[in-house]
């Protein structure tokens, strides 16, 4: 039997208040669906036979379940065979918490995940042992690159059948440790500290709020918070360790910069200083009380009763390195076919 | 006297606790009440949501206007509606704020903007787009929010007039009160696009959820629409999950529920508690400043109840009084 995967499509991220303070996109559930199939049957095309699939109730499931029938009624294979997740489902984050925990128990090769930057969270939160093929479709997609999903079917099938060396299909990843009291979490982009003290509508887009933010790596080219930190000081996935930004009043800043927090949301922020943040050395905030957002979203508060801690970790969980794996893969001719086998794929 | 940390000053949030829980022992009182037979018609409760109406409603004037559903005295009491008016009117009676002609689903006070509760599922959706195409000729900053079930949310008129809205521009916000069924019909049943926000962007609207219990969430993404709506940005539409404590009518044996439901959201997603426990924790306000609004609110509903009981009932030369409209 080939490998099992997993895949966690999120039917309820990318709903939240950018709709209307930036123009954030919906992308709609027929369309994450689609997204699922041209997964299935890039997975396929690699020699996938299994995979297994969180349950939902926000019609990922309908649509995915209808397309694959209609594929087999017109007598075509494109697709693995496809079993969903025993489960409750309850409509919120708690299903991806869930079927994160229920993947890895069940052994799977690698999760596919569909989502933003929070439902990629979401997953490492319950999972960091399996490798993760994030596929962008929620609002900030800083961590999960953007990629037409029918390559990341491949890579990911490629990876997992061996094809590819590990080293080479397989990169390490950071994480941002926080703890609040006994309560503690994780963030895979920014952790940030603002001066709301409740989760709210939970997005952060009022830059007077903010005064603090830390970032596992810091990209130019991505959008967010962690996208203030990638123009000061670029620092790449794989370097060690992270960088931190102090924030000022922009009449008082050190630096103002223009930086893309949100889809479509170029805004003013005043800088204090920034310096690099290695790995394994806990930080503790100077904001007294607030919350913090995890990879854009409000998910703590604190008062002054509250200790807050925060600590990079390097060597986090593995992802599916999609362009490695792609490369490897065209300089090796994996996906090559004999006259033979091209005959056979047509019987 | 610890530092705010929230969006609203003390007195504002103290208000909001006050608006909440007026609606609370509202409707737990009429659930008593109703029990006892005085009550004509029916009455449909919105104890469990009230952060959605107060969320929203602390961002409107009375020039704003809202239309409203048949589960409307949340709304009335949010936007205002003096609740021994509201009191008298579900009991039919002359002192009521329709002089006891339309009951519990037809309760409105035009000077409040509270254009009715209503009867018919949608029906709200097509009066807004009037309401909201009146503010926008006027041009007085006048917004007009519009609210509806999961259920009335395939009606036609809901679908049409999100078209129209978005057509015309209009300063209108549609908010789903997605509570999970459709009287007994479960929402996962009943609607094919499942997302509500989809839905939204098929007008070519925007669309947020949030998560209906958490006072704050619907605040702030509420503030964000009517604040875009205000300044000519169009109609949006916000879908609030929230939940509710009794069942679609008074006398709903509520057997589509599971085992235990409404106990595990009385004790996990109440709107009242998880706000004061919220600001309690930061010292903001104490327990005994919550406790004393407790014990006004619950004086003033018991006057409310015992003030329309007590009340005259219309007689029958106010008939063919208030029915017709003379221009």
């Amino acid at each position: 039997m080939t490998p099992l995967i997993g895949i966690i499509a999120n039917p309820v991220s990318a709903r939240d208040i950018r709709r209307v303070v930036a123009n954030a996109t919906s992308l709609q559930i027929a369309d994450r669906a689609n997204i699922v199939l041209r997964v299935l049957a890039a997975l396929a095309a690699c020699g996938i036979e299994q995979v297994l699939m969180m349950p939902d109730r926000g019609g990922i499931y309908g649509h995915v379940t209808r397309g694959i029938e209609r594929s087999r009624n017109q007598g075509e294979h494109r697709f693995p065979s496809i079993s969903f997740l025993d489960m409750p489902v309850t409509g919120t984050v708690e299903d991806t918490h869930c079927a994160a925990r229920l993947l890895r128990k069940a052994g799977v090769a690698a999760i596919v995940v569909l989502g933003g930057d929070g439902t990629h969270r979401a997953v490492v939160s319950q999972c960091t042992t399996i490798p993760i093929a994030g596929i962008s479709t929620g609002t900030n997609n800083a961590f999960p690159e953007h990629r037409e999903p029918t390559v990341t079917g491949l890579a990911t099938g490629l990876a997992v059948m061996g094809r590819v060396p590990h080293g080479t299909a397989f990169a390490p990843n950071k994480l941002l440790s926080v703890a609040v009291s006994e309560k503690n979490e994780i963030a895979l982009v920014d952790a940030a500290f603002v001066t709301d003290g409740y989760a709210g509508a939970r997005a952060v887009w009022r830059m007077h709020t903010l005064r603090e933010l830390f970032v596992t790596f810091a990209d130019p080219e991505v959008i967010g918070l962690a996208a203030i930190a990638g123009l000061i000081e670029p620092v790449s996935r794989r370097m060690s360790g992270g960088l931190m930004v102090r924030f000022a009043p922009t009449p008082d800043a050190a630096m103002i910069l223009g930086a893309p927090i949100a889809p479509g949301l170029v805004e003013a922020v005043g800088i204090d200083d920034w310096r690099r943040m290695p790995a394994g050395v806990p930080f503790a905030p100077t904001l007294a009380s607030g919350s913090v957002a995890l990879d854009g979203e409000r998910e703590l508060s604190f008062t002054e009763r509250d200790e807050v801690s925060i600590m990079l970790l390097d060597n986090a969980f593995l992802t599916v390195d999609i362009a490695a794996t792609m490369k490897f893969s065209a300089v090796h001719g994996l996906m090559r076919q004999t006259h033979r086998q091209y005959e056979e794929s047509l019987t | 006297m610890s530092s705010n940390p929230f969006p609203l000053a003390k007195a504002e949030l103290l208000q909001a606790y006050r608006t909440m829980r007026t609606i609370r022992e509202f409707e737990e009182r009429l659930h008593v009440e109703f029990a006892k037979g005085d009550i004509p018609g029916f009455v449909h409760l919105y104890a469990g949501e009230e952060a959605c109406a107060t969320g929203i409603m602390m961002h409107l004037t009375d020039i704003d206007r809202i239309a409203s559903t048949h589960r409307g005295h949340g709304h009335c009491i949010a936007k205002g509606v003096d609740v021994h008016s509201m009191m008298a009117e579900i009991y039919g009676k002359e002192t009521g704020s329709c002089r006891g002609k339309g009951g519990s689903m037809h309760i409105a006070d035009l000077s409040k903007g509270m254009m009715g509760a209503n009867g018919i599922l949608g029906a709200g959706a097509p009066l807004i787009c009037g309401a909201g195409l009146a503010a926008k000729f006027r041009g007085d900053g006048g917004v007009g929010v519009t609210f509806f079930g999961d259920g009335a949310s395939n009606q036609g008129t809901v679908l049409e007039s999100m078209n129209l809205a978005a057509i015309w521009n209009l300063p209108v916000i549609f908010v789903v009160e997605n509570n999970g069924y459709a009287e007994s019909t479960s929402v996962d049943y009943a609607t094919a696009v499942d997302s509500y926000v989809d839905r939204a962007s098929g007008f070519g609207l925007p669309g947020v959820t949030v998560d209906g219990t958490d006072f704050f969430a619907v605040y702030e993404a509420a503030g964000e629409m009517i604040k875009r709506a205000r300044q000519g940005g169009g109609p949006s539409l916000l879908e609030c999950k929230m939940i509710r404590f009794f069942g679609h009518f008074e006398g709903d044996a509520q057997t589509y529920k599971a085992k235990g439901e409404n106990e595990l959201n009385r004790a996990t997603r109440d709107c009242l508690k998880m706000f004061a426990q919220r600001i309690t924790h930061t010292g903001v306000i104490t327990a005994a400043e919550f406790a004393v609004i407790d014990r006004e609110v619950a004086s003033l509903i018991d006057d409310a109840v015992s003030t329309a009981k007590g009340a005259p009932l219309p007689t029958t030369r106010d008939l063919l009084t208030d029915v017709y409209v003379s221009y």
